[in-house]
């Protein structure tokens, strides 16, 4: 006989799969386009020093998720596959990552909900989409937007989950315009006290009818007290019911998940037409044993209003509900079923609560950066190696990262800044409110202030630098001056040459390897 | 009965161990109703200090301790009160007391206070403790009882009723999707693998009677499979058993009470319901829909308020309904002619076991003459008996003022 003990089946259905959504980060540029052959993945760019990719999948780990499918463009596959076969599986054993790629270049990429309706066959569960990019607040744990999703879920048909975060808006002076437009949020209508999202207000609907908002009466009858608002921002994390897809399915013209498809599956909860359309699709009739007979007998539930009129009225159909195919105990009360709401519901996360934000463009990166630098001080590194690069004639303010095996050389100055791994501080140099990512080269004396370096930067000696942002592998010449700019190497062949060319504003096509 | 334990809900007034050593030294009489008061709080935080710091002396060094500690908290401004990682939010009494209290003395001592009863405020609840949060899932929680806990942990499938029909859905579910592991039987594993999720349940919110006996059902059903059927067929079998429970003894339960109970109520009678049951709630609609006519009136509580979703059921229905709070019964239980209630359990020596205030409205019956019927189901009989008041409640959710309003 066999004895075996290591015969723990698994035995649980998997619940949820997280899909992380990883792009090419085009509002980043350039700092995410490609060093020579290589591709910098926007999901690769740290923040404070760890990867962006890491703080969705701590979020995930967090909240006991197992599963997870990675999308990302063909280009970064290697370099991300790396990443979690390296880094990921050790410190985040519970994660199983299925790493897929898509075919998309980066001048044309196609709409998330592309993706979505490429992976569907993968996806057998409910399921959470999350950006690469999405920072959340400790406060915040994915578990609370899971929670409720479950009790809505049961309770009346809810259908999705959004969670959007509440941005205060900047001061003046720290933006830098010539770094990209700041992106505008879109206004939303939302119930607070339960917690769902009614409608919002897309570019299409701006582009209709740009004096007025419009919205519909079905929305104000069902949910008399609103709140409508443009200070929140989409965090794109949505936890969705399986058949949320299929509706997806039948919408072959949409591209964009944030502005396109969810404003659409906000609307059949009030408006009529959609629901009789959809609701089939949405909440269709099921194999899987419902708890419509419990929520019948259960004291604080009520049936929603239309369903007690209908019930005193005589002779009409009704819609179908949770309704089970599998009989249950009671064969009549079938019909007596209660309608799915197909409700979207919110977490609308205030700015007090905490930061949050989404690294998709260049002010929010520095933004999350400055951030993560309030939080820690900085100390000297233990291990002798690491501490004998830093010479300790060099000022390295308390509010400052420094990543490993970064050499600073003495009477050099950082305040306030993120410094990667590898990199080289020169002396006298002097790097405020920066960040660097690895293995960057500040020559001696040049002055950083608020820029933005991509990897493999070199700094000329005795450059000044304001509010810049750089290519990576990019080379600022000695004695350069640079104030808010993108400086990009417009042209490869003149890598070889120690100068580089400053790129003017108008034009960003960069990054095209000519040599083949 | 004896008479139950002296609850000292006011500290006694004797040497005080917080008392400032700045603070006037008035009399009782020459203070007023809200220093007296203010005093009454710092006396009772300084016992809980005492107390809390003779239990935990691991606490942080902001918390004060005896004698010497308010005369030091003194020298605490304010902001430290705030940034005590402990700080609950403060009662209003405490409010109060803070505002008129010396700098930093009474806030220290208020604040213990709040630590220190670290509940509703009511000294009569302190043994409750607090609402548990639903804890992360350990282990293999099947997702449908996952689920089935958050329901029940924010109240949303409430009612003994309910509750078991909720349960046993959800392991109908389970069953299904069990597979039994190689050199195990379905009859003995399938138990040790429900026992998990049956305490994550319990977990939320504790037992009711109605679940323990259905579980104690099916367990019964389960050890007793048969060892040579396929695995399919027994999970069938096991279906089956748990639906024809379900149907016999609450549903078609619920019909037989449905016959019997309506027949006691006449035209012209005047019932009376507390909270909400769905047994009389079923009672009522098929005494209205046999065209007998009747009014109703609904006795609610707080914090569930449950009566005001039986009013908007029975009213649709096209009963006349009056609705009022538990306080009010006395003024209305004079034109009543029956009282139906329905129950969670009924003890083996035949006590009620029901929603917190059924016993209020049972007394005050009997104490007009009224006759009370109790709408019970047999599986909900069990072999407890309670001897003592405020042993098994639980407390429910404070409800902030707009949540007064009617919702869906």
């Amino acid at each position: 006989m066999d004895f075996d003990e290591s015969s723990t089946t698994k035995i649980v259905t998997r619940e949820f799969l997280a899909i992380v959504l990883a792009g090419f980060g085009n509002e980043l540029l350039p700092l995410t386009t490609n060093h020579g052959d290589e591709p910098c993945p926007k999901a690769l760019l740290p923040i404070a020093n760890k990867p962006m990719l890491e703080y969705p999948l701590a979020w995930l780990e967090q909240s006991g998720i197992t599963d997870v499918l990675l999308v990302c463009p063909t280009p970064q596959r290697s370099a991300i596959s790396n990443y979690i076969q390296s880094e990921v599986s050790s410190t985040y054993p519970s994660l199983r990552i299925d790493l897929q790629t898509f075919e998309e270049s980066q001048d044309m990429a196609s709409g998330t909900c592309s993706i979505l309706r490429h992976f569907s066959s993968r996806i057998q569960s409910d399921f959470i989409i999350l950006p690469c990019d999405f920072v959340p607040p400790p406060s915040l744990t994915l578990s609370q937007l899971l929670n409720k999703f479950r009790t809505e879920s049961t309770y009346d048909g809810a259908i999705a989950t959004a969670c959007f975060y509440e941005v205060s808006k900047p001061d003046k002076g720290t933006v830098t315009e010539d770094w990209g437009m700041l992106p505008t949020n879109l206004p939303i209508v939302f119930d607070e006290r339960s917690g769902t999202l009614l409608h919002i207000d897309t570019p299409d609907d701006v582009d209709n009818n740009n004096k007025e908002f419009e919205l519909r009466m079905s929305l104000l009858s069902q949910y008399p007290r609103t709140k409508l608002s443009a200070n929140f921002r989409d965090s794109h994390v949505y936890v969705c019911r399986r058949t949320v897809l299929d509706a997806l399915q039948a919408k072959h013209h949409f591209e964009s998940l944030k502005e396109e498809f969810i404003p659409w599956l906000c609307k059949p909860q009030y408006q009529r037409t959609r629901r009789e359309k959809y609701g089939n699709i949405l909440s269709p009739v099921t194999n899987n044993l419902s708890q419509a007979l419990a929520l019948k007998h259960s004291t604080l539930h009520l049936p929603a209003r239309k369903q007690r009129l209908r019930r005193s009225a005589v002779g009409s159909d009704d819609d179908e509900h949770l309704r089970s195919v599998v009989p249950s105990p009671v064969e009549q009360d079938d019909e007596e079923a209660t309608e799915p709401s197909l409700r979207v519901g919110l977490i609308a996360h205030r700015a007090s609560s905490g930061f949050a934000s989404r690294a998709n463009n260049l002010h929010a990166y520095l933004e999350l950066n400055r951030f993560f630098l309030g939080q820690t001080t900085y100390v000297l590194p233990s291990d002798a190696e690491t501490r004998s690069l830093i010479d300790p004639k060099a000022q390295i303010s308390s509010d400052s990262m420094v990543g490993r095996s970064t050499r600073v050389e003495e009477r050099a100055s950082i305040k306030r800044s993120v410094i990667g791994k590898h990199c080289v501080i020169g002396k006298m140099a002097k790097v405020v409110g920066c960040v660097l990512l690895d293995h960057c080269v500040v020559a001696d004396g040049a002055k950083l202030d608020g820029c933005i370096l991509g990897a493999y930067t070199k700094v000329g000696a005795k450059a000044e630098l304001s509010r810049c942002v750089t290519q990576p592998g990019y080379e600022v010449g000695e004695g350069e001056t640079a104030r808010n700019e993108k400086l990009e190497t417009s042209d490869w062949t003149a890598r070889d040459t120690s100068e580089s060319q400053e790129s003017d504003e108008e034009s960003d096509d960069a990054s095209e390897d000519s040599s083949e | 009965m004896a008479p139950g334990p002296m609850l000292d809900v006011h500290p006694p007034a004797g040497p005080p161990n917080g008392e400032p050593s700045t603070g006037q030294q008035k009399s009782q009489k020459a203070m007023t109703k809200a220093e007296r008061r203010e005093l009454q709080e710092k006396q009772r935080a300084a016992k809980a200090a005492k107390a809390a710091a003779n239990g935990a002396p691991g606490k942080p060094s902001g918390k004060p301790k005896d004698q010497g500690a308010p005369q030091g908290g003194a020298a605490k401004p304010k902001p430290s009160r705030a940034s005590d990682a402990q700080a609950r939010p403060t009662l209003p009494a405490a409010t109060r007391a803070t505002e008129k209290a010396k700098a930093g003395q009474a806030s220290m001592a208020v604040d213990t206070a709040a630590k220190g009863t670290q509940a509703r405020g009511l000294l009569i609840f302190s043994h409750f403790g607090l609402p548990k949060p639903v804890s992360a899932a350990k282990g293999d929680i099947h997702p449908a009882i996952a689920r089935l806990a958050l329901q029940f942990s924010t109240f949303k499938i409430t009612g003994a009723n309910a509750r078991c029909i909720a349960t046993l859905t959800a392991f109908k579910t389970i069953i299904q999707d069990y597979v039994t592991p190689p050199n195990h039987t379905l009859s003995r594993h399938l138990m040790t693998y429900l026992s998990p999720q049956i305490s994550h349940l319990v977990a939320a919110r504790p037992m009711s009677v109605t679940m323990g006996n259905a579980i104690r059902q099916l367990k019964l059903d389960i050890s007793g499979t048969d060892f040579d059927l396929p695995e399919q067929d027994a999970k069938d079998a096991l279906c089956r058993k748990i639906d024809t429970y379900i149907r016999e003894r609450i549903i078609i339960a619920d019909q037989v009470i449905q016959e019997t109970a309506s027949n006691k109520i006449k035209d012209g009678d005047v019932i009376l319901t507390y909270a909400r049951s769905s047994v009389v709630e079923k009672v009522l609609l098929e005494a209205h829909a046999s065209g007998r006519n009747f009014s109703v009136i609904v006795v609610d509580s707080r914090p569930m308020l449950e009566g005001k979703r039986l009013v908007a059921v029975l009213s649709e229905a096209g009963i006349q309904c009056t609705y009022l709070l538990l306080p009010a019964l006395g003024a209305v239980m004079s034109e009543v002619s029956t009282v139906f209630v329905g129950a969670h359990s009924i003890h083996t020596n035949g006590a009620v076991y029901s929603r917190a205030g059924t016993a209020l409205v049972a007394m005050m019956a009997k104490r007009h003459s009224v006759p009370v019927v109790v709408c019970c189901e047999t599986y909900k009989f069990s072999e407890s008996i309670q001897l003592d008041s405020f042993t098994k409640n639980e407390l429910g959710q404070s409800l902030s003022a707009y949540s007064l309003l009617p919702s869906d």
